[in-house]
């Protein structure tokens, strides 16, 4: 018998029910059905999962960001009451690495860790406070080393290797045209230094999962994820399992943004509930989670670009320093992605890039909405001020002069397709009125910089405005067989028909359970659909990231429904001859006249196919970073206006208006929060968060210290959507999720450019830069004798305290 | 996204060290694991587990040195895993 053959079917633990929607068609505003569940608090997210007899489980994580491990002693921790089971390396059944481009991380450290928060042991406990005592009861010896920090020490060749192979994960040479040439022919030359600092995905649900053992050797996982057959084949192999033993059950989702793309306690929970034979749950804290997920990459960026007098850019030189972290996780393809947009979305017939991955003992980086593209945005946007200031003109007619159009070459060699509308959404933007100044005198404190904290009434605040573009890909790239898998149920239930809809696809919050049902809804012309949990007993729908889910799973659905209406209408043309048919309002009509009901019709049989979509192939990259790489671009521009109190230092964003070309919206309110929620992590990146390291060590893994937006700092959206269709996509569309954060954050930073005067290189911006009182912030703390000490000092140190 | 990186052949090298050879086991592990380094297309892939991925070529002749090391190191065996890429090709694999 094979294991096919002997893996229960039955689910080890009762699915979630699949709630029977009523759409509306493709284009039509449609409420999402987890909408009100989620508001209401009745929506089961994956840390809600509960299972009775389950026990707990702990990670042991390294408090040193390199160190050697030389003895782990579980002995004392295994004794405890309550403790179920205590696992090292030793335990881990099959491949004891992971990763999604390299699996080069270890399940659970051996001989070395590499970064603080490295899984190290894990706990199986009756209590979840049981298992967090038994974590301290194991006794770690470590050797600590010293951290490598800086990417850029990391890249020298006299720098302790992190890894067999050295520190440079990755690196991408783009050459085109002739630079050489083109530098002897610029008249006008700018060059910069940018910075990007360590941003994360702060989704509000933490990392969570519960694993049920089937009895018979296999595991069950019920998890918040993006990518349930990836995750499936990474802990199979981990296990020692076929890939049929495992089988993985998508739970509620509180966001992800890239941050679920990465395995965190998906292996640790199924390797406790195989050696207790008892269900396990595994929920981080928010500490954990900070060390739990990769965060978006640190970048150090050095630009130069050149142009004639006229503002015709004639070459881009840059140089991109990524900080990988301790593994690899998708950060080749970050290197990659970045190489290619670092031109922006301008016709630069000259260029020559170099983008770099290095390892750190610094926490692991990998995917977090924008990809690359987000980082080498801010640069090139802020280059392209820099370029308008040295020649005099308007930075927004200087981007319409060089944006790129179809038929011209990208710096990576592909032809820019059609719709490539920058210079369409640039005006867009440009057209849109600017919000009306308000007095500041007597203004409601909480519309002006610093709110309700009184600290000003309107003296030295500016008003600035300021412009971005910017563009990525959709889809993956480079030769990835990217494709998903949907199965469409056409049958009658309780006298009505009824289509169920079945993917694999992860609903991380962003609405794609109500836009395959609206696809279903218009292929079929059925009121009732029904889209069914996302699980690995259909085909892999591939990543909810590179925002192609709307795509690839919906060009997957839209096929089967297809199919299903195909042999529909062969059963209604047996029956009722040859006609032009249609289903309306659950007839089918024939050349207008409806001839029967599809409940009559179907009886009690149900109709049912299953598609594969592949997207177009894409090549990878050639030696010198040519290929057509990409499947679809999208653009997205946006207009920030800011008010700035100059003598703090505070910031009060007023509007951002954008305009994004969206091929079609296939859900009118969706979209809306897509362009709302980008804006919202833009402005993050802009202007508050960044997990701070000192030497290799988090130091704002909470949400106090880690500020994200509230309400309070969102300003007013104006969003102006152009729906130009792309010819080879479904329905014409295009990605929608990540365009919004990548020219938000360089268009809030050029309005604080222009509301200050200075330069402001790095985000996120700092009040202390727009103040003046440095361009970067300090690598040390404020020491006795530096700048402003004397007036304040520490706190620990003031004769007060 | 895995698909970057497809390399055309990957071979796993676990050192089974000796207890009775003159140097420790480690240093049996580590003599194979500093081969494998020089090589550059290596990473660890358990204690005593390496991995080489690259072209075929390559990937065979490092394998060749690895091994050596070990066995002149005094490992009592060396364990090996072939795994190659189909799709290799498209993805320039040498």
């Amino acid at each position: 018998m094979t294991i096919e053959q002997t893996a229960p079917t039955a689910p080890t633990r009762e699915r979630p029910s699949a709630p029977v929607q009523t759409p509306g068609r493709i284009g039509e505003h449609t409420e999402r059905a987890d909408g009100v569940p989620k508001v209401r608090g009745e929506f089961e997210y994956s840390s809600d999962l509960w299972m009775d007899g389950m026990l707990w489980g702990a990670t042991l994580r390294s408090p040193h960001p390199h160190a050697n491990i030389w003895s782990i002693d579980t002995s004392e921790a295994e004794e405890m009451p309550g403790v179920r089971a205590v696992l090292t390396h030793e335990d881990v059944p099959g491949r004891k690495v992971y990763g999604m481009e390299v699996p080069d991380q270890p399940v659970l450290a051996w001989e070395r860790v590499r970064y603080q928060g490295e899984a190290v042991a894990l706990v199986a406990a009756d209590h979840p406070e049981t298992a967090r005592r038994a974590l301290e009861k194991i006794s770690v010896e470590y050797e600590v080393l010293d951290p490598l920090t800086d990417p850029e020490e990391a890249m020298k060749e006299d720098a302790p290797r992190l890894h067999l192979s050295g520190n440079v994960l990755k690196r991408i040479d783009i050459v085109h045209g002739d630079v050489a040439e083109a530098e002897a022919e610029a008249d006008v030359v700018v060059s910069g230094e940018y910075e990007v600092g360590m941003q994360d995905q702060a989704f509000l649900g933490p990392e969570s999962g519960l694993a049920v053992p089937d009895g018979q050797g296999g595991v069950d996982l019920y998890i918040s994820t993006q990518w349930l057959h990836l995750d499936r084949d990474q802990v199979a192999e981990s296990l020692g399992l076929a890939p049929e033993q495992v089988r993985l059950t998508l739970s509620g989702v509180g966001g992800a943004f890239g941050g679920r793309e990465d395995l965190s306690m998906q292996i640790h929970a199924c390797m406790l509930a195989l050696e207790t034979e008892r269900p396990v749950k595994m929920v981080y804290n928010r500490e954990e989670s900070f060390y739990g997920h990769v965060h978006r990459h640190p970048c150090r960026m050095r630009y130069e670009h050149g142009a004639t007098r006229d503002g015709d850019l004639l070459y881009v030189k840059a140089r991109l320093v990524f900080d990988g972290g301790a593994y690899a996780s998708s950060s080749i393809a970050v290197c990659t992605n970045a190489a290619t947009f670092a031109c922006g979305p301008y016709d630069v017939p000259n260029a020559r890039i170099e983008s770099h991955m290095l390892y750190t003992n610094n926490p692991p980086c990998g995917a977090m909405r924008g990809f690359g593209a987000v980082q080498v945005c801010f640069a090139h946007e802020a280059q392209m001020d820099r370029l308008a200031k040295e020649l005099g003109m308007d930075p927004l007619k200087l981007r319409i002069r060089n944006a790129m159009r179809p038929g011209i070459r990208f710096p990576f060699g592909q032809e820019v397709p059609h719709p490539a509308p920058v210079r369409e959404i640039l005006e867009r933007v440009r057209e849109m009125p600017l919000p009306e100044e308000e007095e500041v005198e007597g203004r409601d404190l909480r519309r002006l910089p610093g709110g309700v904290s009184n600290v000003t009434h309107g003296e030295g605040v500016r008003r600035g405005v300021g412009y971005a573009v910017g563009y990525k890909n959709i889809g993956f790239s480079a030769g990835f067989d990217d494709y998903s898998t949907a199965r469409v149920t056409l049958s009658v239930e309780d006298g009505e028909p009824l289509v169920r809809v079945h993917t694999a696809a992860a609903e991380v919050g962003q609405g794609l359970i109500t836009v395959e049902a609206q696809i279903a809804r218009t292929e079929l012309g059925v009121e009732r659909v029904a889209v069914l949990q996302a699980d690995t007993r259909v085909g892999s729908a591939g990543s909810t990231s590179a925002s192609r889910q709307t795509y690839v799973t919906g060009a997957a659905v839209k096929q089967a429904c297809e199919q299903v209406r195909e042999r529909f209408f062969e059963r209604a043309r047996e029956e009722y001859g040859e006609g032009d048919l249609a289903i309306e309002d659950g007839d089918v009509v024939s050349d207008g006249e409806a001839v029967v009901s599809l409940a009559e019709l179907l009886g009690g049989e149900e109709i049912e196919e299953t598609v594969e979509y592949h997207h177009r192939e894409t090549q990878p990259l050639d030696e010198k970073g040519q290929g057509d790489a990409h499947l679809q671009f999208a653009f997205a521009a946006h207009r920030a206006v800011v008010e700035v109190d100059t003598e703090l230092g505070l910031v009060r964003v007023v509007e951002i208006a954008t305009a994004q070309d969206v091929g079609k919206a296939m859900n009118p309110q969706a979209l809306e929060g897509q362009i709302e929620g980008g804006i919202a992590q833009g402005l993050g990146l802009a202007l508050l968060e960044e997990i701070h390291i000192k030497e290799g060590k988090i130091q704002n893994a909470s949400f106090t210290d880690y500020l994200i937006p509230t309400i309070l700092d969102m300003p007013s959206v104006r969003a102006e959507i152009l729906e130009l269709a792309d010819p080879e996509a479904p329905y014409g569309l295009k990605g929608v999720g990540e365009p919004p954060t990548i020219a938000s954050t360089p268009a809030i930073v050029a309005a604080l450019r222009d509301a200050t005067g200075r330069e402001l290189t790095r985000v996120p911006v700092r009040p202390e830069q727009i103040v003046g009182i440095a361009e970067k912030p300090p690598d040390e703390p404020p020491q006795p004798g530096s700048r402003g000490y004397s007036g304040i000092g520490r706190l620990d140190e003031r004769e007060e305290h | 996204v895995p698909g970057y990186e497809r390399a055309e052949l990957t071979v796993e090298l676990k050192v089974i060290p000796s207890s009775e050879a003159e140097s420790p086991p480690r240093e049996q592990v580590e003599a194979a694991k500093s081969a494998a380094s020089d090589s550059g297309l290596a990473r660890e892939a358990g204690p005593e587990v390496t991995a080489l991925a690259g072209g075929r070529r390559e990937v065979l002749e490092a394998s060749l040195k690895v091994m050596e090391a070990a066995l002149d190191a005094g490992a009592q065996a060396v364990e090996v895993r072939v795994e190659a890429e189909g799709e290799a090709e498209r993805f320039g694999a040498s």
